[in-house]
Formats: structure tokens, C-alpha cells, sequence
């Protein structure tokens, strides 16, 4: 098999960063996340999954859309090109290659292609590292995810002792590894051992469950101590909601853009005759929990969430979507 | 168990069993051992997961926001920091005292969850004191109906202002680098505004979107205008609870901001300290005839 040296990486990302755009994860001042190698920042590639996730290499926080001029008579739309070098996403762990999954899910299927992500994704190689040490927030195995293989990236990689061992995947995959054949080197490593998870639970009969208990008073319980903030639909790498807002610049000139937008905020279900269907924290709770566990599965066959527990570690008051999963498995209806 | 949490539980209970209270607030044990989440007691049964450990941090107080409009009264338990958010809420005619059953907790300080997650060292006695706890002055509650427990000895307040210090030594470029580092992290996610007790609005002028004060795409220029006006909207008014700054999750210093506008309002009217008592009015929420008027 083939592999790379630990010492050598910063190299071949230097190599690959002449032709492509090439996120990998960094610390910068404080923040993890995937940033252009290139930047000033740490490569954190052993440590915990980013603080920020990778959705933002294919769905930006915020994102021009189209140009437009208001004439005296029409508007003129200008498109802004979307296009641009490949983007390879380097060491993405298989959590968040399964929240991309779920993102092509939304963006380009169901008879609706969204251009803007499409273009992204067309150009993107995810290399992901299989992960053998996870955090005391790590759920991804409840969720039926293999923490040492992700279904869906290009290239596959393990890290063992001082060197990091590849496996393409796919044509793309192929077409990288070739690009990094100066760097790499024979290995024989042992394949990683399975990690342990300090917290597993079983999803069996959740989504069917979740469908009678809309009504149910675990809401009651489940939304008061929330604060209303957007820190988990934020540092979620699955959750997609945008907004479409325009910036007026001068002159009838302007764009559009669109932007990550959070269904914990009050404006999110506001309506424009003012009247708000979601107007509390209890059918915001209720929503978010549904959507991950309930609505999704029920549209895409999938669950919305990956168990990577950005969630769990970063919520203020630990709103915990594990304790709750396990609390849904307790009840007991009437039949 | 603790005396201290014994004692809590049997208040709790009292009152829950005599229905003078409709909830109690407190905190309970989280996911981790370095979690312990606020909880809604509702029942006698329930009070024995209430819990005063080395990660009880956060304020309950912001929580008493929802009860306007409602009627009843409600227990909190407020530790120093969180007694002065109360007063604050108190001032700002946000919270009704007769509605609130106030049990005061004396606190020597919370331990950091973020570096006990970080250090994994599953015993708190290795995790080092919470940032927002190195600086506190008033680790006694200044208002209760009740208080469990002893005083805690009042720490010499010093380096309240030390970070200020280190800020006003850099050039204004430097500063404006600084914060535009530091602003362009921003995720806009409001959980600093949310937890902050002097964030009391009925609706936040962020919120509005006729007109939208603030623009929703996440640009530098937008973040520092929601920064900045969140600073000065708090100034005179922020309890230095340091909540903000805790909740954050991109590490943004919000206190040092916060902390210089105060220092700032210290030099310029006297000192001051916001929350401490429910009699002195803000500086900047009062005329005095001997007011600095250098501009004039």
C-alpha cells in the first residue's frame, strides 16, 4: 500500500495547492476549521474534528448569488461565475463526508439541482482520514457510521504510527494520488484498530417512533433551558437552512446572496403578514430535533445526523441530542 | 452529597411541596462529568437532581426573562455573578422582585468545562479555574431571600481591568487589527447576547427586519456593527458576568471590550460597579449636575 510521511505532508499540500484549492484542517487565532492551506495557521489533522465543519467548503456561510441592475424599464441580471480550481478537502473525517452525503441529498436531488452547490461539489475530492481516536462527544457509531471508512470519499486515508497510508476510491481519488506520487512511499500498516465510543446508544424504531410524538409533552421538558441561540445549527455539519437577502449597493446596483440561517432564531419562521407558526422555543426544539431525526429520514431514507458531537461539545447548556434519542427510546405510548 | 446540595434539595422541595413556587431553577448533571446544565424543577420528586459542583457556571437569571407576561412566583439559585445579573434585571424593570424566591449560594469559583474537555483529566481538581471566576469580586451573592452555606472570602479585586491595560497600550491600527481578527470569527449564532442578563430588550433591535439594522451576511463590516453596538448598548450596565465571553464558541474576548467601556465610564463618572445593589442607578441612566460636559 501506498503512504505518506507525517514530515512530508505540508509539502504535498503545498504541490497540490498549485493547481487546486486545497481546505485542510487548521487552527486559526482560536478557530478550527477548514481553511486554505497556505494561510497562517497549525495543521490540526490528529486532533478532535474542526469547531467549524467542512459544509462550508461546498455550502458557504455566505454566498453571492447574481448581480442585478433596476433600470428605468427592466432589470438586468448579471450571473456570477461560480467556477473555479478543484477543491481538495484534506483529512475530512467520515462523520462529516456522511454530512455531505446528506447535503447532495438536499442540493441535487428530488428534481431540484441547486447550481451554485453543484458547482462546488463537482469540484471537490474529499480525502477523509479514518478516525481511531474519538472524543467523549462521538457518537457517529449510533448513527451507523464506520469511523475508519467513509462511504462517498475519493480517497481514503490512516494514519499509523508516523506515516499516513492512501487508498483511492474513486477516478478522482486515482487522479490526486497520482499527483502525490513524489511523496509517497510503500507501507505495510496494520489497518487502524477499532475505536471504543464512550457514548452508544441504538437508533432502532426512533424515526417511527418520533412520527406519534408530535404531540407528546417531552417537548415540555426538552425546550426550557435552551437560550435560542444558533450555536448548534452553526457548528452542525449537516444543518442547511439559508436565507436569500439582497445588498443594495448604489444606483439601482446590487446582488443577491444567500446565508446560513438558523431555525433556533425567531425571524426564521416569520412570516410577512407577521404571523410566526414556530413563534417559541418549544416548537423551534421540536422542529430541529424532528427535522435531524424524523423528516429527513422519512425524505432521504437518511438520518440528519452524523454523531460527530460538535452539538453536544459547544451548546452552552447542553442541550444533548444523545440523552434525548435515549429518552425517546424510554417512552412508552399508548397504542 | 454535599451539605450545601442536601440543603438546596430540602429548600427546593419545601417549596415546590407547598406550591409557593411554580419551578425552581437550578442546575443538574449533564452528558459529561464536566457539564451541569441548568433544569426546570417542576416537582417535589425531581429535586434530587439538582446538583452545586465545580461546573454549576451558568447564570439561571437570563431564564426569569420568560416569565414576563406570566403570572406565579419562581425560585432561582443565584451564586455572586448571578445575583448581580438579577439586580440588573431588577433595575431594568425586567423581572418582578415579588415574583422571584431568590436562593443565594456563596461560590468560590467555577472550574473551565472547555479545558476540562480539552485536558480530559476526569477529576475537577486539576482543571483550572473558569476565566470569568479568576476575576470575580463579589463571589457572594448580593441579593437573597435565603443564602446556603458561608461566605466566601471577598478576593482583592485586582486586575479588573488588566486586559484593558494591554489594550490601550496598542496604536489604533493595531486595535482595529485586533478587533477585526477577533470580529471576523464572529458565527452570529447571538449566544452571547441570549445568556447576557443586560440583554433584556422584549425585542432586539437584531431581530428587527423592518428595518433591518443589521445586515444578515456574515461580513466583517457587519459583525462589527453588531458588536459594537451590542458593547455600548451594555455600557453602565454590564454586571461583568462574564457569560458573553464563556458561551462564545469562537473564543471572541467580549469582556475586554466590555471591560474597557467600563473602565472607561469608571474614569469618566466615578467608580462604579453595575449590579451590586438595586439603589444606584447606572451612570449613563442618570443626570448629575457635576457630570464631566468636556464637549460642551
Amino acid at each position: 500500500m501506498k503512504g505518506i510521511l507525517r514530515t512530508k505532508i505540508p509539502q504535498a499540500l503545498d504541490a497540490l495547492s498549485s493547481g487546486a484549492q486545497v481546505l485542510a484542517p487548521m487552527k486559526i487565532n482560536g478557530v478550527s476549521r477548514f481553511a486554505c492551506w497556505g494561510q497562517q495557521g497549525e495543521l490540526v489533522l490528529g486532533a478532535s474534528n474542526t469547531l467549524i465543519p467542512p459544509k462550508d467548503a461546498v455550502f458557504g456561510q455566505t454566498e453571492k448569488m447574481y448581480k442585478y441592475q433596476m433600470g428605468q424599464e427592466a432589470v438586468t441580471i448579471e450571473e456570477i461565475p461560480q467556477d473555479g480550481p478543484q477543491l481538495v478537502v484534506f483529512g475530512i473525517r467520515p462523520c462529516d463526508v456522511r454530512s455531505i452525503q446528506a447535503l447532495d441529498q438536499v442540493f441535487l436531488t428530488k428534481g431540484f439541482v441547486d447550481q451554485i452547490y453543484k458547482t462546488k461539489r463537482d469540484r471537490s475530492v474529499l480525502v477523509a482520514l479514518g478516525c481511531s481516536q474519538p472524543q467523549q462527544t462521538c457518537f457517529c457509531s449510533s448513527m451507523g457510521i464506520n469511523p475508519l471508512d467513509a462511504d462517498g470519499a475519493d480517497v481514503m486515508m490512516w494514519e499509523s504510527g508516523d506515516t499516513y497510508s492512501l487508498e483511492a476510491r474513486t477516478d478522482k481519488g486515482k487522479d490526486l494520488l497520482a499527483k502525490l506520487e513524489p511523496f509517497l512511499t510503500d507501507v505495510n500498516n496494520s489497518s487502524p484498530p477499532s475505536p471504543k465510543f464512550s457514548l452508544e446508544f441504538s437508533m432502532e424504531g426512533v424515526t417511527e417512533k418520533l412520527q406519534k410524538m408530535f404531540e407528546h409533552s417531552i417537548w415540555d421538558k426538552w425546550y426550557r433551558k435552551c437560550l435560542g441561540c444558533g450555536i448548534c445549527t452553526y457548528v452542525c455539519p449537516t444543518c442547511h437552512c439559508f436565507d436569500i437577502q439582497e445588498k443594495n449597493i448604489k444606483d439601482g446596483q446590487g446582488y443577491k446572496f444567500r446565508c446560513w440561517d438558523s431555525c433556533m432564531f425567531p425571524e426564521y419562521s416569520l412570516m410577512a403578514g407577521g404571523h410566526n407558526p414556530r413563534d417559541s422555543k418549544k416548537p423551534r426544539i421540536r422542529n430541529r430535533f424532528l427535522h435531524k431525526l424524523r423528516y429527513f429520514p422519512e425524505r432521504y431514507g437518511m438520518l440528519l445526523c452524523t454523531g460527530c458531537g460538535r452539538c453536544l461539545r459547544e451548546c452552552p447548556v447542553n442541550m444533548d441530542i444523545t440523552r434525548f434519542i435515549r429518552e425517546v427510546r424510554e417512552v412508552t405510548l399508548d397504542v | 452529597m454535599s451539605d450545601t446540595v442536601n440543603k438546596m434539595r430540602e429548600l427546593a422541595r419545601d417549596l415546590l411541596a407547598k406550591g409557593e413556587v411554580k419551578y425552581v431553577i437550578g442546575w443538574e448533571k449533564g452528558t459529561l462529568w464536566f457539564q451541569s446544565p441548568p433544569v426546570f424543577i417542576t416537582s417535589p420528586d425531581e429535586v434530587d437532581r439538582l446538583v452545586f459542583d465545580d461546573f454549576a457556571i451558568n447564570t439561571l437569571v437570563t431564564y426569569l426573562l420568560e416569565e414576563r407576561g406570566h403570572e406565579g412566583k419562581v425560585a432561582v439559585f443565584v451564586k455572586g455573578c448571578d445575583s448581580r445579573g438579577l439586580v440588573r434585571l431588577l433595575q431594568d424593570k425586567s423581572v418582578d422582585r415579588d415574583r422571584v424566591y431568590v436562593i443565594g449560594l456563596p461560590c468560590s469559583g467555577k472550574k473551565d468545562p472547555n479545558q476540562a474537555m480539552e485536558m480530559n483529566a476526569g477529576d475537577a481538581s486539576q482543571i483550572p479555574l473558569a476565566a470569568k471566576c479568576q476575576e470575580c469580586t463579589h463571589p457572594n451573592p448580593v441579593i437573597s431571600d435565603v443564602t446556603i452555606g458561608d461566605p466566601v472570602p471577598e478576593k482583592p479585586n485586582q486586575g479588573r481591568f488588566g486586559n484593558v491595560n494591554e489594550l490601550e497600550a496598542k496604536t489604533p491600527d493595531e486595535k482595529y487589527e485586533f478587533w477585526a481578527q477577533e470580529y471576523s470569527k464572529c458565527l452570529r449564532c447571538f449566544a452571547c447576547r441570549n445568556v447576557c442578563p443586560a440583554c433584556n430588550c422584549k425585542e432586539c433591535l437584531f431581530d428587527s427586519t423592518r428595518p433591518r439594522v443589521l445586515g444578515k451576511a456574515n461580513t466583517l463590516s457587519e459583525n462589527q456593527v453588531y458588536h459594537l453596538t451590542r458593547a455600548f448598548h451594555v455600557a453602565g450596565r454590564c454586571v461583568e458576568c462574564g457569560e458573553c465571553e464563556r458561551v462564545c464558541p469562537v473564543g471572541i474576548p467580549i469582556m475586554k471590550i466590555n471591560k474597557k467601556v467600563i473602565k472607561d465610564i469608571n474614569d469618566l463618572f466615578g467608580p462604579y460597579e453595575a449590579g451590586v445593589d438595586l439603589e444606584t442607578a447606572p451612570p449613563l441612566g442618570q443626570y448629575k449636575s457635576e457630570d464631566p460636559e468636556e464637549f460642551m
